[in-house]
C-alpha cells in the first residue's frame, strides 16, 4: 500500500506538466504509455505533443490515449527500420513515411543510401502519397533521388509533383516524368545553386 | 469561314485576358522569404523603421540559419493565412504545444501571418479561426492521420542543405 | 483602367512594412499576385518560371522597398521590377512541362470534342505569342491585355511612346499572320 503510494507519487512527479491540460484520467493512461515509451528509449515529445493535439481540439479521452498509444507503436516500427541512431526527428518522419504506405524495407533501403538525417526524405515520401501519389511510386522516386538530392531538392522536387497534379496531371506519372527531369535538370547543377540558402517555396 | 484580322487579334486578346491560376501557396512563399532575409538599413530607410523591423523579425538578424552548424540550426518560418472576415487566428502545432494563446497571428487586410523558429524535424500545425474553427494550411501538405476528426498540415524543416 | 493610384491603402500598407510589420506586405502580395501572374505566365511562357519570376519579384520589391518613392504607386513601382524579371528569365524553359500537361490530357482522353478545340487553340496562341520577339510581346501583353496606357508602358520599359506603338502595331501583325497560318496546318 505504502509502495504503491509512493510509486504514485514518483509517477505524478515524473508527469510532463502539459498534461495537466488533459482530463485525470486521460492524463494518467497518457503518461503510462509515455512512461513506458521512454523506459523503451523512443522519444516521447511527439507523444505529448500528439496528446495536447487530441486537448486542445476536444478529442474524447479513449481517444487521444488510443492515438499516443498507436504512435508509440510507430515509433518503434520506425525505429526498428532506420536503426537505433535515428534521431526522434527521423523517427516521426518515419512514422509517417510507414503510415502513408512505405515499408520498413524501403525505410532501411533509405537509411542505406542517404546519409543522415533522413528526416526530409521520410517527409517528401509522406507527403507525395498524401497529394495522391501511389505509395510504391513516391517510394521509387524518393529512393531514385536519395543517394544525391539535397533536402531543398527534395522539397523542390515534391512541390513541383503537386503542381503538376494540380494541373490535372496523373500523380504516378507526374511523379516518374519529374524523377527523370530531376535527374536531368534539377540536380545537375542547374537546381538550386549550392552554397546558397535554398529558396523557401512550400512549408 | 472569314474572319477580320483585327477579330482575331482581338479573340487573342481576350483568351490572354482571363484569369491564370497561380501557386496559392506563393504568397507564404514570398512572405517566408522575406522573413529569413529582411531588408538592410539602406539609405531612404529611417532608423527607428530599421529597429522595429528587427524587433518584429525576431532573432533573424542574430541567428541567420544559414551561418549557424547544422546539427543546432533552426529556421524561422512565415505561416501565412488568409481569412478576410476572420476576427482571429491562430497558429497552433506541435511546436507550441497546441496552445493557442502561444502564437497569435496579425493580421493586414485578411492576411494573417506568424514567424516561428523551428528545429529540423516534421511538424503538426492547423490554423484556429475565431477560436473554433480549424483549417489546415491550404499551401502546405495535408497530414493524413488526422485521428482528431479535422485537417492538419504538415511542415519539414530539413537537417541539411545537401 | 491601368495601374493607378487605386487606393491610398498603398500608401498605407508600405509605410506598415516599413515599421516592420510584415503581414501588411502579405496584404500587396495578396492584392497583385493574380494580375501580375498572368503577365508573367503570358511574357515567359512557362508556368513554373514565370511563378518564380514573381516570387522574386515580391521578394526583392520588398527589400528595395526603400526606393519606392511614392508608396501611393507601389503597383506601378512593382510591375516594374517584375517587367525587368521577366527579361532577363526569357523563356529558358522550353516550355516542358506545359506540354507534359498536354500530354497528361490526352492520356486521360481529355482532349475530344470542344476541348480539343479549346486546346488547339490555347497551343496556337501560345505558340504564337512565343514566336513574337520579346520586346513586341512584351508592349503587346502590357498594353492589350494589362490594358496599360502608353505613357505607364514607356515608364516601366524604358521606351518610348512611338516606338511602343509601332511594337504594339507589328505585333498585332505577326500574331494575326502566325495564327492564320496555324490554321492552315
Amino acid at each position: 500500500m505504502i509502495l504503491a503510494a509512493l510509486l504514485m507519487v514518483v509517477q505524478v512527479a515524473a508527469q510532463d506538466p502539459r498534461l495537466e491540460r488533459l482530463d485525470p484520467g486521460t492524463r494518467s493512461a497518457v503518461s503510462a504509455v509515455v512512461d513506458s515509451a521512454r523506459g523503451d528509449g523512443l522519444p516521447v515529445e511527439p507523444l505529448i505533443q500528439r496528446a495536447l493535439e487530441g486537448a486542445t481540439k476536444g478529442a474524447p479521452g479513449a481517444r487521444i490515449v488510443a492515438a499516443v498509444r498507436r504512435l508509440t507503436v510507430d515509433l518503434g516500427a520506425a525505429r526498428l527500420a532506420l536503426g537505433t541512431n535515428a534521431s526522434a526527428a527521423e523517427l516521426e518522419a518515419g512514422v509517417a513515411a510507414l503510415r502513408a504506405g512505405a515499408t520498413p524495407e524501403i525505410l532501411a533501403h533509405l537509411r542505406d543510401l542517404r546519409r543522415p538525417p533522413l528526416t526530409m526524405a521520410l517527409s517528401v515520401l509522406a507527403d507525395l502519397v498524401a497529394s495522391g501519389v501511389p505509395a510504391d511510386s513516391a517510394a521509387a522516386a524518393v529512393l531514385a533521388l536519395a543517394p544525391h538530392a539535397r533536402d531543398a531538392d527534395l522539397v523542390e522536387f515534391r512541390r513541383a509533383v503537386e503542381r503538376d497534379i494540380a494541373l490535372g496531371a496523373p500523380p504516378g506519372a507526374a511523379t516518374s516524368i519529374r524523377v527523370n527531369a530531376g535527374a536531368e535538370n534539377v540536380f545537375s547543377g542547374t537546381g538550386t545553386n549550392p552554397g546558397t540558402v535554398p529558396r523557401p517555396r512550400r512549408p | 469561314m472569314f474572319e477580320r484580322a483585327d477579330d482575331v487579334v482581338e479573340r487573342v486578346i481576350q483568351h490572354l485576358r482571363r484569369p491564370v491560376a497561380i501557386d496559392p501557396g506563393l504568397d507564404a512563399r514570398v512572405l517566408r522569404e522575406i522573413a529569413q532575409a529582411p531588408p538592410t538599413n539602406r539609405r531612404g530607410w529611417p532608423l527607428w523603421s530599421a529597429l522595429a523591423a528587427a524587433a518584429v523579425l525576431g532573432a533573424i538578424l542574430i541567428a541567420r540559419p544559414w551561418s549557424r552548424d547544422e546539427t543546432n540550426r533552426s529556421d524561422l518560418l512565415q505561416f501565412v493565412f488568409v481569412a478576410p472576415q476572420a476576427a482571429s487566428v491562430s497558429l497552433v502545432g506541435d511546436f507550441n504545444d497546441w496552445d493557442p494563446a502561444r502564437s497569435p497571428m496579425q493580421t493586414a487586410q485578411g492576411v494573417w501571418a506568424t514567424a516561428v523558429r523551428l528545429a529540423p524535424g516534421r511538424y503538426r500545425y492547423a490554423f484556429l479561426v475565431n477560436g473554433v474553427d480549424w483549417r489546415a494550411d491550404p499551401g502546405a501538405p495535408t497530414a493524413r492521420d488526422d485521428e482528431f476528426g479535422t485537417a492538419s498540415s504538415v511542415v519539414t524543416v530539413g537537417g541539411r542543405g545537401s | 483602367m491601368g495601374i493607378e493610384r487605386v487606393e491610398s491603402s498603398d500608401a498605407e500598407l508600405v509605410r506598415r512594412i516599413r515599421t516592420g510589420d510584415i503581414g501588411a506586405y502579405g496584404a500587396l502580395v495578396s492584392r497583385y499576385r493574380d494580375r501580375l501572374g498572368r503577365y508573367a505566365v503570358h511574357m515567359i511562357g512557362d508556368h513554373e518560371d514565370a511563378e518564380e519570376a514573381l516570387q522574386d519579384s515580391f521578394v526583392r520589391a520588398y527589400r528595395s522597398l526603400a526606393r519606392c518613392y511614392d508608396p501611393a504607386r507601389f503597383g506601378a513601382w512593382l510591375y516594374g521590377i517584375l517587367v525587368n524579371r521577366c527579361r532577363t528569365t526569357g523563356a529558358r524553359a522550353a516550355r516542358r512541362h506545359r506540354m507534359f500537361v498536354r500530354d497528361a490530357d490526352a492520356l486521360n482522353g481529355a482532349a475530344h470534342g470542344d476541348q480539343a478545340d479549346r486546346v488547339e487553340w490555347t497551343d496556337a496562341i501560345e505558340r504564337a505569342l512565343a514566336r513574337l520577339a520579346p520586346e513586341y510581346r512584351e508592349a503587346f501583353l502590357l498594353k492589350h491585355v494589362e490594358d496599360l496606357e502608353y505613357e505607364a508602358i514607356a515608364e516601366l520599359t524604358g521606351a518610348g511612346v512611338s516606338a511602343l506603338k509601332m511594337r504594339v502595331k507589328r505585333a498585332r501583325e505577326q500574331l494575326q499572320l502566325y495564327l492564320r497560318e496555324a490554321e492552315h496546318v
